[in-house]
């Protein structure tokens, strides 16, 4: 198959566990040699999806095609996916080469074939030289490659990640993150994360899918989905961001005109005069002074918080209302706590959003 | 703690412990004994008593019976204990709490009164043939330790890995053969040996069952003592004893024997 056309398509895929919806008519397409993240709070559906694309989780409608073949009603044994469990669930009475080669075993491949699997998968994570250890033996790291090796090893259509990367403390956890995906392009997997994380998210994927209450509420690469969140949720899930509540006083193509507490401010999107919207702009796109066709604000800065190559700044703007830039060291002069601060920034980078999307 | 209380605690450790082995010397000291009367000091050693074993009256059909009960009740009590654990750890039943209790609860009961009702209630439904009341009068002595044996195996198992198996692969009842037998390997040794070893030497219960046809050991070994109190019945009880610290030995080379004990895991 060639690369671009669809791979793993999920169709209307809805799942319900008594009177909960947990999957609410899912639609996504991937592409081979995709990596796509489904980033969400617990219980938004993701691990679900995740288990009916691996068969361990049977749809009450819709269907799932993996590698131009109908899987909905496939067993898990028979769908030819590799997945890695947030426990990793090796199995403890076998060694590192003994559950790397389990599912070729399976498969009734032959041992020779298998060996030469078996060492390829475990250079491929570089534990060639533990091929011998047993499982308890491992630390959490290695354990994890192990997993990796396992699913890999079986050369599945797709690679499914459920939390995979979540048990490792922070620093082994970003270090993975890009080794994971070196390694992924390296073979020219496609893959599936199942994550909470926004950074893993970001990192890792070509493509992220935002998921809240069942549903996707976007699917975009991750620059798009941070620059251009299709909603409230997916704003407030990925990145920082100023959100300031009002009513809208007239639009104009493309363009609403808002009554806020903080003053007039105009944003990108078409809602009806009188409707009540959350007015939202990311940190980095605040900057000090005012001026022209800007949105501006000020207030009385009521926290700075240094992290290295950035400054954030947090402006009490009055009536409850906040603000939230991030400057950076060069852009001059940074603020300090109680100083009256005026901050502009550009209409084509402000958002809205329904109010209502908020609950 | 101080010196002197680690010392009162090795004195209180070493105490108990020959409290508990000494009897088990003299018996094995008397199996030896010259004389048909056991006095120490010995005189001599003689292994005389353990060629009269087999002579006993009835003694070979009783081990028979003895070892038949023991592994049939033991075998069936595996396969239905591991299915009822499995029940209780995973299936979200309402009331496996009460269910797990009640299938634990002949292990806290005497086992004359279990004998009793058994009796009584094998009679009253017509189930006399000796054979078979005996046998399932010891499932219920064994099922109760392979039950708790299993439930707290499988309380540790991570159903997870049957999950990943299927995704390698496997069927589901594969995937349980090949992944969560061999997980719980040594929760199925513990379960077995302590379920073989409750119906081997189970007497309280037994009495009521048996008839003049159908003796197990422990009962003809009390009619032995009755009839001729010789260190023959010394003798027979050295090789039992011999026998169980065999097999302890070799599970404690296989799964450790603080795994055993429920010391730890």
């Amino acid at each position: 198959m060639s690369e671009g056309s669809p791979h793993l398509v999920v169709g209307g895929v809805s799942k319900r566990y008594g009177p909960t919806t947990v999957l609410d008519h899912i639609d996504l397409t991937i592409r081979r040699g995709e990596l796509v993240t489904l980033l969400g709070p617990s219980g938004c559906g993701k691990t679900t999806l995740l288990r009916a694309i691996a068969g361990l989780a049977q749809p009450d409608t819709g269907k799932v095609e993996l590698a131009g073949r109908d899987i909905t009603n496939v067993p898990p044994h028979k769908r030819n996916v590799g997945v890695v469990f947030q426990s990793y669930a090796l199995f403890p009475h076998l060694t590192v080469a003994g559950n790397v080669a389990f599912g070729l075993k399976v498969r009734g491949m032959a041992r020779r074939e298998i060996d030469i699997a078996v060492e390829r998968a475990l250079s491929l994570v570089k534990l060639g030289h533990l091929a011998g250890r047993r499982i308890s033996a491992l630390s959490g790291g290695q354990q994890q490659r192990v997993a990796l090796a396992r699913a890999i090893a079986v050369e599945p259509d797709v690679l499914l990640f459920d939390e995979a990367l979540s048990a490792l403390d922070r620093k082994l956890r970003e270090e993975m993150q890009v080794e994971l995906r070196r390694l992924l392009q390296e073979v020219k997997a496609t893959a599936i994360f199942v994550t909470h994380d926004q950074d893993e998210a970001l990192t890792m994927s070509d493509r992220v899918a935002v998921m809240n209450k069942g549903r996707i509420e976007q699917l975009a690469e991750p620059r798009e989905l941070y620059l251009r969140p299709a909603s409230l949720f997916a704003l407030n899930f990925v990145g920082l961001s100023t959100r300031i509540s009002g009513t809208v006083l007239s639009a104009d193509n493309g363009k609403v005109h808002v009554e806020t507490k903080v003053g007039r401010l105009s944003a990108l999107g078409s809602f009806q005069a009188g409707s009540p919207v959350i007015v939202a702009a990311r940190p980095e796109q605040l900057r000090i002074g005012g001026g022209g066709e800007t949105n501006s604000a000020s207030g009385r800065v009521r926290s700075v918080v240094f992290q290295g190559s950035r400054t954030l700044v947090e402006v009490d703007a009055g009536a409850g209302e906040s603000l939230l830039a991030e400057l950076s060291g060069r852009d001059g002069a940074i603020p300090d706590v109680h100083d009256e601060i005026r901050l502009s920034w550009p209409v084509t980078e402000t958002f809205a959003f329904p109010m209502e999307a908020q609950a | 703690m101080t010196r002197a209380a680690i010392i009162v605690c090795w004195v209180m450790a070493i105490g108990l412990a020959l409290f508990l082995i000494a009897p088990l010397l003299v018996i094995a000291a008397a199996s030896f004994s010259p004389t048909p009367v056991f006095d120490l000091p010995l005189t001599g050693a003689s292994t005389r008593w353990y060629g009269k074993i087999g002579r006993l009256d009835g003694f070979w059909p009783s081990l028979l019976l003895s070892l038949e009960i023991a592994l049939f009740s033991t075998a069936i009590s595996l396969v239905c204990g591991t299915l009822a654990a499995i029940a209780i750890a995973r299936g979200k039943l309402p009331g496996a709490n009460v269910f797990a209790t009640a299938l634990v609860s002949p292990l806290m009961m005497p086992g004359l009164v279990l004998g009793i009702a058994l009796l009584q209630g094998f009679r009253a439904v017509g189930f006399t043939a000796p054979w078979a009341t005996l046998l399932v009068a010891h499932l219920v002595i064994t099922l109760p330790y392979v039950a708790r044996t299993m439930i707290s195996g499988l309380a540790r198992f991570d159903f997870t890995l049957i999950e990943a198996a299927r995704t390698l692969g496997c069927t589901y009842p594969g995937s349980v053969l090949r992944v969560m037998v061999p997980a719980l390997a040594p929760s199925f040794l513990i379960a077995g040996i302590f379920s073989f070893l409750a119906s081997f030497d189970n007497y309280p219960v037994s009495i009521f069952l048996a008839d003049v046809r159908t003796k197990t050991l422990p009962i003809r070994m009390l009619q032995y003592i009755e009839e001729a109190p010789d260190p023959t019945l010394a003798a027979l009880s050295t090789l039992i004893l011999a026998g169980t610290v065999i097999l302890l030995f070799v599970s404690d080379r296989v799964v450790g024997l603080h795994r055993m004990a429920g010391t730890s895991d």
